[in-house]
């Protein structure tokens, strides 16, 4: 089944909701689509909300790691927000790093950090 | 008769809307007026990832408790009667073949259940998910195929643990990769490279049998505060 994941636009800034299982081909199209977004809009950030997702993995981590990377190459920042504690512990625990991105606690947090960016 | 549509409605009564409810059993169409002691562990599965990509959608906040309750309701050998029933002895392993990325997620949502089920804490359920994540996506990336099986430690006080055993016949592990796999600096094409050495870090026990050409085994033990 071909899916994508909707991209939103608030101000200057894009925001993907995950709510599906990432795989490889998924997060490869929403990299791309994230980039183009960004160049055409001249976003200054890009939130990626992962409170619906119960378990990261080192794999998501690698994804999410990428899409990073390569939203700070067109300029903008990535932040992923609403990290479940859980999550947040298991990851601490299995020493893999999110640090190619930004965190913050909710979407609201993200918004105000990347304005203060101005 | 407990039909799949009665059992599961009552899991999500009040939780999801009727009409929600009603297009979720639509779509798994004859399947929903089955009776659950009818499922084939296939029909099982269906049911599962329909429920699975539905509820995440819909249920946002605790869709991961609401997965796990209906996955208990599916399995007739899980809680309740079937376990008092035989003294609360040793339980049947439960075994979940891994072949492609949508097993991963499945595997991951029984190892959830059960560790829930088990009663290891909120915490230690998601270190138990995310270790078989980790397993099965290693099965579908570098082996393939294989299974993933999950069996509850018991000794007369009652449950001590669970028991990860993830054993595909996929081509093993050379000696030279194992070395940076252990030391921190193997790179893998799809992933970070850390996939076993988070899993060993996040278990209590963690043993593994690897041989070149015949597969590898890996076996580990939550036993996780309660």
């Amino acid at each position: 089944m071909e899916q994508e994941l909707p991209i939103i636009q608030i101000r200057n800034c894009l925001l993907v909701s995950i709510q599906t299982e990432l795989h490889d081909r998924l997060a490869l199209d929403l990299q791309a689509s994230l980039m183009e977004r960004v160049r055409v809009v001249n976003a200054r950030g890009v939130i990626l909300d992962v409170s619906a997702v119960e378990v990261i993995d080192s794999y998501i981590t690698r994804i999410l790691n990428d899409i990073g990377k390569s939203v700070r190459f067109m300029g903008a920042e990535c932040y992923i927000v609403g990290i479940r504690p859980a999550v947040a512990m298991t990851l601490i625990e299995m020493g893999v790093e999110l640090d190619s991105v930004s965190t913050a606690l909710n979407l609201d947090l993200a918004l105000e950090r990347l304005e203060l960016l101005q | 008769m407990k039909t799949v549509e009665k059992e599961i409605g009552s899991v999500l009564a009040g939780t999801i809307s009727s009409i929600t409810q009603r297009s979720i059993f639509a779509r798994m169409g004859s399947l929903a007026t089955t009776a659950v002691h009818q499922l084939t562990p296939s029909d099982r599965a269906a049911v599962m990832q329909e429920l699975e990509s539905s509820l995440r959608l819909f249920a946002r906040g605790n869709s991961m408790q609401l997965i796990a309750s209906c996955a208990r309701v599916l399995n007739p050998d899980g809680s309740g009667s079937a376990a008092a029933a035989n003294g609360g002895g040793v339980l049947a392993p439960k075994r979940f073949p891994i072949e492609q990325e949508k097993d991963i997620a499945t595997a991951r949502l029984e190892a959830w259940s059960e560790a829930v089920r088990i009663g290891l804490s909120k915490f230690a359920s998601v270190k138990v998910a995310t270790a078989v994540s980790e397993l099965a996506r290693n099965i579908v990336f570098y082996a393939g195929k294989g299974t993933v099986e999950l069996r509850s430690l018991q000794d007369e006080r009652g449950v001590t643990g669970l028991q990860i055993v993830a054993s595909d016949q996929g081509p093993g592990i050379p000696a030279d990769r194992l070395d940076e796999i252990w030391s921190g600096t193997y790179k893998s094409p799809r992933g970070m490279g850390k996939g076993l050495m988070a899993v060993k870090k996040l278990v209590d026990d963690f043993q593994m049998d690897t041989r070149l050409g015949a597969g590898t085994v890996v076996t580990c033990v939550f036993r996780g505060e309660r």
